[in-house]
């Protein structure tokens, strides 16, 4: 199922900011969609759901959809989030962050996060570079990639940022590519489910930026070699997600590398997975959690008022 | 499902919205769409379309849509309320 363009302009976009600034061909764009369609397809009210994101090409996406919308500062959008779940949390939270705004200088927020556990779906947009800035080599960049300030290919290794949200305690982790639109909605979907924090990293292309310097310079090529270079995840073994089974290791790409040199033969095991990655069962958001132990407290003062 | 019937569909870009970067005209599994002189989709092969939704879904920016006849929206409504 596909909801009609027209109707997703109309109703979650703000057409009057269209077209984006957003080079051609560019993925986000399409994860707007894919998030717009997500929303639509559990019924939520869009004045109950709100957008906030960072600082970066990515960030600029809450200026663009017709939701409850912040552009906060770089790497913070975490932090604003939890402010407005806690005040507010019959609200759907969206948080949108690009790889460098998450990782970062966002990190730290993003890690005490994942630590409390508090309701929001945050997406994590990996395109490898910081866009918005040049096309700088950002944590997500993999080796042998080249960038801007990484002419020779980075030699550090990436962050793995599903072991680090396993560790601090996220609730969901999804990994989706703007290639696989149709499961880039329904994983968005997912984790509009979850109670507590999840995480959906999206691979995306900056094929004017790391693309470029890749040998990938057409949206089309770079977005293609998604498919080669990601592997589903096994269905039968979705069903054990919240078992810590299918750690991607730290040397996998989260980026297409097929044309990077170190890394000629991608071979299977070294693909990097999608799908649903792990979910912790019985988790509870904090803001559910806060609000309960408040009723609680409550209770008990009254409790010993009365016996006054 | 919908019975397909290639041929009975519209194919609709907005010039104000396009930014002429062919992901529609690659993923289209048909080879409904082509790219003109400025880069720009046009239905080539109208004939051709089934109504699949793979250039609206990896187009960026809401520029494509594929239109179709007014019994065809029909089915797809009542498909939606039963989904
Ligand atoms: C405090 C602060 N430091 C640095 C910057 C410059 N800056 C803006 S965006 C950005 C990185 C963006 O990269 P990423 O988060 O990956 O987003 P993308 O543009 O790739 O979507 C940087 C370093 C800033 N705006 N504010
Ligand atoms: S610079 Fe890269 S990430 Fe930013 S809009 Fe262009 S293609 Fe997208
Ligand atoms: S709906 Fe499918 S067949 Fe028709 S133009 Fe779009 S991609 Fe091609
Ligand atoms: S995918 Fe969209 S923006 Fe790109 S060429 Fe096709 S209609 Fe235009
Ligand atoms: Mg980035």
């Amino acid at each position: 199922m596909k909801v009609q363009t027209s109707f997703i302009v109309k109703e979650y976009l703000r057409p009057k900011m269209l077209p984006s600034t957003w080079c051609g061909g560019c993925g986000l764009g399409i994860i707007m969609g894919a998030i717009a369609q997500a929303v639509h397809f559990k019924g939520l009210d869009k004045d109950n759901v709100a957008m906030v994101s960072g600082i970066g090409c990515t960030g600029r996406m809450s200026g663009y959809m017709d939701f409850n919308t912040i552009h906060t500062t770089h790497g913070r959008a975490p932090a604003f989030a939890t402010g407005l779940k806690m005040a507010r949390p019959e609200m759907t939270v969206l948080t949108v962050m690009g790889d460098g705004d998450a990782m970062s200088i966002g990190g730290n927020h993003l890690i005490h996060a994942m630590r409390r556990n508090i309701g929001m779906v945050a997406i994590v947009v990996n395109n490898s570079v910081y866009g918005l800035t040049g096309g700088q080599t950002s944590p997500t960049t993999p080796i042998g990639g080249h960038t801007t300030t990484a002419q020779s290919g980075s030699f550090e290794r990436p962050m793995n940022l599903e072991a680090l949200a396993r560790t601090a305690g996220a609730a969901f982790y999804a990994r989706a590519t703007v290639n696989h639109t149709a499961s880039l909605t329904k994983l968005i979907e997912r984790a509009l489910d979850v109670s507590g924090f999840a995480l959906v990293e999206i691979i995306s292309n900056c094929h004017v930026l790391f693309g470029k310097m890749n040998q990938m310079a057409e949206a089309s090529t770079m977005i293609a070699a998604m498919d080669e270079d990601t592997w589903r995840t096994n269905p039968t073994l979705l069903r054990r997600a919240h078992l810590p089974i299918r750690l991607t290791s730290p040397e996998s790409p989260s980026a297409p590398v097929h044309a990077l040199t170190e890394m000629d033969d991608v071979e299977d095991e070294s693909r990097t997975w999608r799908g649903v990655i792990f979910e912790r069962k019985g988790s509870v958001d904090l803001s559910k959690r806060y609000y309960n132990m408040l009723g609680r407290i409550r209770e008990q003062q009254r409790a010993a008022e009365e016996m006054v | 499902m919908a019975q397909v019937t290639p041929g009975i569909y519209e194919v609709q870009v907005d010039k104000n919205f396009c930014k002429a970067c062919g992901l529609c005209v690659a993923w289209c599994p048909q080879d409904v769409l082509a790219e003109d002189d400025e880069r720009y989709p046009f239905a080539l092969h109208l004939e051709k379309c089934i109504n699949c939704k793979l250039c609206e879904r990896h187009c960026p920016d809401f520029a494509i849509e594929i239109i179709a006849p007014s019994e065809v929206l029909m089915i797809e409504d009542i498909l939606a309320e039963g989904a």
